[in-house]
């Protein structure tokens, strides 16, 4: 998957294999090359889940300030 | 008349009975002719059963009434039936009861007049009409919440016209009107009235009609009861609010309206929907539209964080730092069972070393014994085979002595040896 792509992943579905990352990590039973994977994968999702999360809080912000105005 | 004395003639001593005295009215009013007589019946008794009506014939302007018999046949062959309330012109004769010493006059015909009739026949084409169903509740239709355009029939300059309009605009300031001006009162006005309705009603724009117009005595109003105008309300497809002044008589058009307003001030409030309530509405749905997103993305960002709390995303140097520890502690134990091992390898040494020192003849030498060996390294243990003029070494405690041999001799008994 280009990083491109990835943006495109819809909020709900990053976070729901966030928390399947994190599960996983946590249950351990891992080889380290495995783990580290996961975690760099791990890193990615939440950053995805941040970014929608910024841009709705971004969009609403600026329609209220519109408003304000 | 032989057992009554006569009238005149009664005194304080020789009175005249109750009986007389009634009869004598009665056959003089009886001797009183028929007469025409005009009034308003306000109220009237028929009693199923009974052959006789009672009606209640009042002055018109006067506080003044008289009460009316009539034959019950007579009462209902009345076409409109008679309404409490109606003027009526009744042709009567006075008539006195002896029974309760009653006045009355007995009618032998009675018509409506005047605003009785017109009462009357309005509640009769009402009947029929709400027969034919014109007025069915089911067939109304709803209002616009928002009309694009309201039609506005009345009179021109009419207060009816400002009261509308000036309180629909202070409602909804960008109310649009479209004016269809008619007489609202006379001969013309009924068609008039069905002309202008009918164009709003043609109108693209025009989303409701008004009829408005102030209040008015019962004849005033009689346009707005036009059997034309109400079958032309019941055709058109555009919602119509009928405005005609408060009244207790109401003309047809409120019954056949899609909605009655009772003043042209409350037609302006039907029509338009308040700027200011609706405005605050608005405000309070966008209120709660966005404390719903920002609730939202609260509660996600919240999720997020704690995900990202989690020492496995947090502070990913535990995975590398379990492992680093497991490899410290495999070292420590490698090295630790390298060095034991070593250390009783070097304890087998000494005791080996022990041993071979023990084993040693050195002590022995030290004690002032030597070992002869001959020139081969060969141990010389007899003195056989070792000739004059051979070298031997004599191994003693601290070194060699190198010899040459002078000679042998042997010795009979070895345990003799020291």
């Amino acid at each position: 998957m280009s990083p491109s792509d990835e943006q495109e992943i819809p909020y709900e579905q990053a976070r729901e294999e966030l928390v399947e990352v994190v599960q996983k990590l946590e249950a351990g039973g891992l080889t380290l090359e495995e783990s580290l994977a996961l975690w760099e994968r791990g890193e990615k999702l939440a950053t995805i889940c941040q970014t929608w999360l910024d841009g709705a809080r971004e969009r609403l912000e600026r329609v209220i300030t519109a408003d304000d105005d | 008349m032989n057992a009554v004395p006569s009238l005149r003639d009664a005194t304080a001593e020789s009175p005249a009975p109750v009986r007389a005295v009634s009869n004598a009215l009665s056959q003089w009013i009886g001797q009183l002719g028929a007469v025409w007589v005009e009034g308003q019946v306000t109220q009237f008794t028929r009693r199923p059963g009974l052959g006789t009506v009672f009606l209640t014939l009042r002055d018109a302007v006067a506080e003044v009434s008289v009460q009316v018999t009539c034959a019950r046949t007579l009462f209902d062959s009345l076409n409109p039936p008679l309404v409490e309330g109606a003027s009526v012109i009744v042709h009567a004769r006075p008539s006195f009861y002896a029974g309760n010493g009653s006045l009355s006059l007995a009618a032998s015909d009675i018509r409506m007049v005047g605003l009785g009739e017109l009462l009357a026949r309005l509640e009769r084409r009402r009947q029929l009409l709400a027969a034919e169903g014109l007025f069915d509740p089911a067939r109304k239709r709803r209002l616009p919440f928002l009309p694009g355009c309201v039609g506005l029939v009345t009179a021109p300059g009419s207060a009816a016209e400002r009261d509308v309009v000036e309180h629909a605009r202070r409602r909804w300031p960008a109310v649009r009107f479209e004016m269809a001006y008619a007489a609202m009162q006379g001969q013309r006005s009924a068609l008039e009235v069905i002309e202008a309705v009918e164009r709003l009603d043609r109108h693209p724009d025009v989303d409701v009609i008004v009829v408005a117009r102030g209040g008015g005595s019962v004849e005033d109003l009689l346009s707005f009861s036009d059997e034309g105008l109400i079958r032309a309300v019941h055709a058109v497809r555009t919602p119509v609010v009928s405005a005609i002044g408060h009244e207790p008589d109401s003309p047809l058009l409120d019954l056949v309206a899609d909605v009655r307003a009772s003043t042209p001030t409350d037609a302006a409030k039907r029509v338009v929907p308040d700027v200011v309530e609706e405005q605050r509405h608005v405000v309070a749905a966008r209120d709660r539209l966005r404390g719903g997103v920002h609730q939202l993305l609260a509660r996600e960002q919240q999720l997020l964080d704690s995900l990202r709390s989690r020492p496995v995303l947090a502070d990913p140097r535990t995975l590398v730092d379990e492992r680093l520890t497991e490899v410290a502690a495999l070292r420590e134990r490698t090295r630790r069972s390298l060095s034991h091992s070593l250390d009783r390898a070097a304890d087998n040494l000494d005791h080996h070393r022990a041993r071979a020192r023990a084993l040693s003849p050195l002590a022995t030498l030290q004690r002032g014994y030597a070992v002869l060996q001959d020139d081969s390294g060969q141990v010389v243990a007899s003195v056989a085979g070792v000739e004059a003029g051979r070298a031997i070494s004599v191994r003693v405690a601290d070194g060699r002595v190198l010899a040459t041999t002078t000679g042998t001799e042997s010795v009979s008994d070895s345990q003799e040896t020291p």
